[in-house]
């Protein structure tokens, strides 16, 4: 009738500004986790996303390169060595580079990712651009990502209301003749997509038989891991036979390593995590000095330790559920806010949800049984 | 006094000694202390502060161990019982303080029906039922739903008097009721308890230094440095 739980809630409820602050403070607490831990899923899945586009099965890398976005170049010809194994069907070439689009409105320059691919087939998941493969064999035509950042003017909205825009891009005039949706990451702004023929007449100074990346597709049925390994003999100690699964842990791992996102944005959360509980603690911890007198005669009354120890525990657990999901909807729009400010993918993951879910019961736990410890102390003999 | 179970008396204290502290520091509070309660007796315990009057109390009301002589309250000997069992002998015995410790965040109902969950075998519509016939009958009928801070210090003491006695307790244990209240309310307050306690034969032990109120009791105890000093 009046369990632990039920005296918990009279308790916290009968103050209701207290109440609301403790709430605001796991609010916060619970915010800056989900925030935290989603920008740091968004930019480590950005970061990758180049990788995770490659369809092709098996790619080849100089031995030099440690992530594609600042790849060493190997020679073209190990490629045409790689053709004579009977289980690759297709063997496709890529060239990235940076390079300095100038915005034709502000007549700024800004880097831009530039990549040389086959348009009709690029063995990677770029939507749409087989559609433009012709036009794009052409001198000079290029595909433009209308997911790049804003500061290349308003290149996207342009092409789709005028059609064909000419740019300046490493002081060469070139032509977007479309756009299509690919997406940017914390390394590239920006990205172009030219034949390699339109690539090599932007990079004039790079050698025309260095390749950044090989693809190639093996013949329904073949063995990836098995191919790679025959492969690897054929190409020698000049290049590096990888499986798609290969090159995108190889990817994350150079992010772990060269960039400070997991501590960054771990940090962060934890500062959240170190908020919620002193918060908490603090809430619970006065509610219990308070009201000492008030314990100690309900256990000369004969209550047990154990039902005012439950009655602070509930109070953690009430303030969790009350704080977990006016947070969970605050980040979810707070996701939004940063999808749109910097045009990078945030998204709730299930995992996520629950992870952060469980986090804030630790949080709330912790701070009860810190809390404890004073109800302990409440002595009934003292009431007299 | 015959030795037959229903005159046996419902405290029974026979040496009892009690100290606090250890070695060095260790203070006597009680010296040989033997006094009885019979059912339905009215007991009142005197005396100077420090006469040891309030340490008695905490050690038959079970919140503290006794630690040398034997004590008998309710028919359990408390000089050998555990923590545990000490919980339950003060499950069987009405509490009044000094101060009433209604807990803030409740009405004067749920304070008084809060002790029923000491009782789970009386059901939630007996417990409401005896939660309201308790408070009307200290004269609360209309403040049912008031939460302490709304109760004058007189009405908060008549809800402590109602929360000590719906549980129908065997024993009711009060120390310095009055001690709080003016002169007026304190003693419509022992008067209201005396009255409740007698029509359910239940005894009470009150610790007082009130001399207004002397004249409720049957005995009155009185101590002094740690001895029982006199009866009357």
């Amino acid at each position: 009738m009046y369990s632990s739980f039920f005296l918990a809630w009279y308790q916290l409820s009968h103050n209701k500004v207290k109440l609301a602050v403790a709430a605001a403070g796991v609010v916060v607490a619970v915010m800056l986790m989900l925030v935290q831990l989603g920008i740091r899923q968004g930019a480590m899945d950005n970061s990758v996303a180049v990788a995770r586009r490659v369809t092709a099965d098996l790619v080849v890398v100089s031995p030099r390169t440690k992530t594609i976005f600042a790849s060493a170049q190997f020679p073209r010809r190990l490629l045409y060595r790689i053709g004579s194994s009977d289980d690759v069907v297709e063997i496709g070439e890529m060239y990235m580079g940076q390079g300095r689009f100038r915005n034709p409105w502000d007549k700024l320059e800004f880097p831009v990712s530039i990549y040389g691919i086959n348009p009709h087939s690029p063995m990677m998941n770029l939507p749409g651009i087989e559609r433009f493969a012709d036009q794009l064999e052409l001198t000079d035509r290029v595909l433009f990502d209308s997911l790049s950042r804003k500061s290349y003017g308003p290149v996207g909205k342009y092409l789709n209301e005028h059609g064909p825009l000419n740019v300046e891009v490493n002081l060469r005039k070139i032509q977007l003749i479309d756009s299509i949706e690919v997406g940017i990451s914390i390394n590239s702004d920006g990205n172009l997509f030219m034949s390699p023929a339109n690539f090599q007449r932007m990079f004039p100074d790079r050698q025309s038989g260095s390749v950044d990346l090989g693809l190639i597709r093996l013949k329904d049925g073949a063995n990836p891991e098995e191919v790679r390994d025959q492969l690897s003999h054929y190409v020698g100690r000049e290049a590096k036979v990888l499986t798609r699964d290969q090159l995108i842990e190889a990817e994350i791992q150079f992010i772990r390593e060269n960039a400070p996102i997991d501590f960054i944005f771990g940090m962060g959360a934890a500062i959240g995590f170190f908020i919620g509980f002193v918060v908490v603690y603090q809430i619970l911890y006065t509610e219990v000095t308070n009201h000492m007198p008030q314990y100690a005669t309900l256990k000369a009354m004969g209550f047990s330790d154990q039902y005012l120890l439950r009655m602070v525990v509930s109070q953690a657990l009430i303030l969790s559920l009350l704080g977990y999901f006016p947070g969970f909807v605050l980040a979810l729009g707070l996701y939004r806010v940063a999808t749109n400010a910097i045009q990078m993918q945030f998204s709730m993951t299930f995992g996520r949800a629950v992870g952060v879910f469980m986090l804030t019961m630790v949080m709330c736990g912790l701070s009860a049984m810190i809390a404890i410890r004073k109800v302990k102390t409440a002595d009934p003999a003292d009431v007299f | 006094m015959t030795d037959t179970p229903a005159a046996r008396p419902v405290i029974s204290s026979r040496h009892v000694n009690f100290w606090f502290g250890e070695g060095d520091l260790q203070k006597q509070a009680l010296f040989d202390v033997t006094m009885e309660v019979a059912a339905g007796e009215i007991v009142l315990l005197t005396g100077p502060s420090g006469s040891g009057k309030t340490t008695l109390l905490t050690l038959i009301g079970a919140l503290r161990k006794v630690r040398d002589g034997e004590l008998d309250v309710l028919s359990r000997s408390l000089h050998t019982a555990s923590m545990h069992e000490l919980v339950d002998v003060r499950r069987e015995i009405g509490f009044i303080f000094q101060q009433h410790n209604l807990l803030p965040f409740m009405t004067a109902r749920q304070n008084v029906e809060l002790m029923f969950q000491l009782h789970p075998n009386v059901s939630h519509s007996e417990a409401s039922r005896l939660t309201v016939e308790l408070l009307t009958s200290v004269g609360l009928s209309d403040r049912l739903d008031y939460f302490p801070a709304r109760l004058s210090g007189g009405q908060k003491q008549r809800v402590a008097v109602a929360r000590a006695l719906v549980t129908s307790p065997k024993l009711i244990l009060a120390d310095e009721p009055t001690a709080a209240l003016d002169s007026h309310s304190g003693r419509d307050v022992v008067m209201l308890l005396q009255e409740l306690a007698r029509s359910r034969n239940c005894p009470i032990l009150m610790v007082t230094h009130d001399p207004r109120i002397l004249d409720i009791a049957d005995r009155v105890i009185n101590m002094e440095d740690g001895r029982v000093h006199k009866v009357e």
